[in-house]
């Protein structure tokens, strides 16, 4: 019997990509900017979130899909402090998060309500790069403490994330991170990416990280930012 | 662990162009993986064999070609593979800029059977 060669020329996860094209979609249509949060476990990712919507309070309606493993810690967190509504995902082990579990979470979520949508994805610097989930900017939080050799041991998540967040600023001295050696190969992996060193304790940084995520809410077509005391 | 997301989707992709080719079987799977996809070779062999019997690609082989990180030096043009935890050019030590090759995620091609 002939064997005959295919080309086909298309990406490994496109299944997962026309997911979260319908999921950007819904998100385009509700006029709200949802932020792809990416870090190891414990660099800071709820409260970066956290931080943010203090920053924001009055400003903008957030809310947040956590991206667990188990328990719902994160998502009783972020309600506390503020969120409009949270939806906390189990992975079950996953160690990433897909474009159909943030479909199916988005059915338990009034994006009407909402300007500002965080997805907080499962710790882990390597698997939640290549799953796009529909959002409009993928952020990347690393922490000083875990050191300034991250971008060259995990380079993709630097080289495809739309803005860096380096957390935990105020241990730059004790931990050892080499500032120059950081950038030096952040901008090797993504020459115009804006990075804000911030510190979720002290509070440094943050509101010029906040205002330069609302911007980019601002610039979406057909917005008008919700002010509200 | 994400070998078996990809192993998922993957099979479905090819699946899908499978049947649109109206293939009875297929016998080879070309995938093309840059460095950059932090993909473990072996792992992803493991989920082939446990999630193809049953489908199209029984029995299929897999193949992968891999394609190193490559990244081009901005100060001598110098196209290098970065080594020792530095992203600077072997050879004038400036700091290089990272290319598009080693990115590859793709199903190249299929060989089927009719």
């Amino acid at each position: 019997m002939a064997v005959e060669r295919v080309k086909v020329i298309q990406n490994i996860l496109s299944g997962n990509d026309q997911v979260a094209e319908r999921n950007r979609e819904r998100f385009d249509e509700a006029s709200v900017l949802a932020v792809n949060v990416m870090a190891s476990p414990g660099a800071g990712k709820t409260s970066v979130i956290v931080r943010t919507m203090e920053a924001l309070r009055g400003r903008a309606r957030v809310g947040v899909i956590e991206g667990d493993i188990a328990g719902s810690i994160d998502t009783e967190r972020v309600l506390k402090a503020g969120a409009v509504d949270a939806i906390q995902i189990n992975t079950g082990g996953n160690c990433h998060l897909e474009a159909n579990m943030i479909q199916k979470a988005l059915d338990g979520l009034d994006l009407s309500a909402l300007d500002l949508l965080f997805i907080e994805n499962v710790g882990n610097l390597v698997c939640p790069t290549h799953w796009a989930l529909g959002e409009h900017i993928r952020l990347c939080v690393l922490s000083t403490a875990e050191g300034d050799d991250k971008p060259v041991k995990y380079p993709e998540i630097f080289a495809t994330s739309d803005v860096i967040v380096l957390n935990k600023i105020d241990l730059i001295e004790l931990v050892d991170f080499d500032r120059e050696f950081f950038y030096e190969s952040v901008y090797a992996l993504n020459p115009q990416v804006p990075v804000f060193e911030i510190s979720c304790r002290t509070g440094t940084g943050v509101a010029e990280w906040a205002e330069w995520l609302v911007a980019n809410r601002v610039e979406m077509p057909e917005v008008l930012m919700v002010e509200r005391v | 662990m994400h070998e078996f997301g990809v192993m998922m989707y993957l099979l479905d992709a090819v699946e899908e162009k499978a049947r649109e080719l109206n293939a009875s079987r297929v016998l080879v799977i070309n995938l093309v993986i840059g460095d950059r996809a932090s993909i473990v070779e072996d792992s992803l062999d493991y989920y082939f064999d446990q999630m193809t019997p049953g489908t199209l690609a029984e029995g299929a082989r897999l193949s992968m070609r891999r394609v190193p990180m490559r990244f081009k030096c901005l100060n001598c043009e110098n196209m290098f593979t970065p080594v020792n935890g530095t992203f600077r050019c072997p050879v004038c030590d400036s700091v290089g800029q990272v290319t598009e090759e080693g990115s590859e995620f793709l199903i190249e091609s299929i060989e089927i059977e009719r």
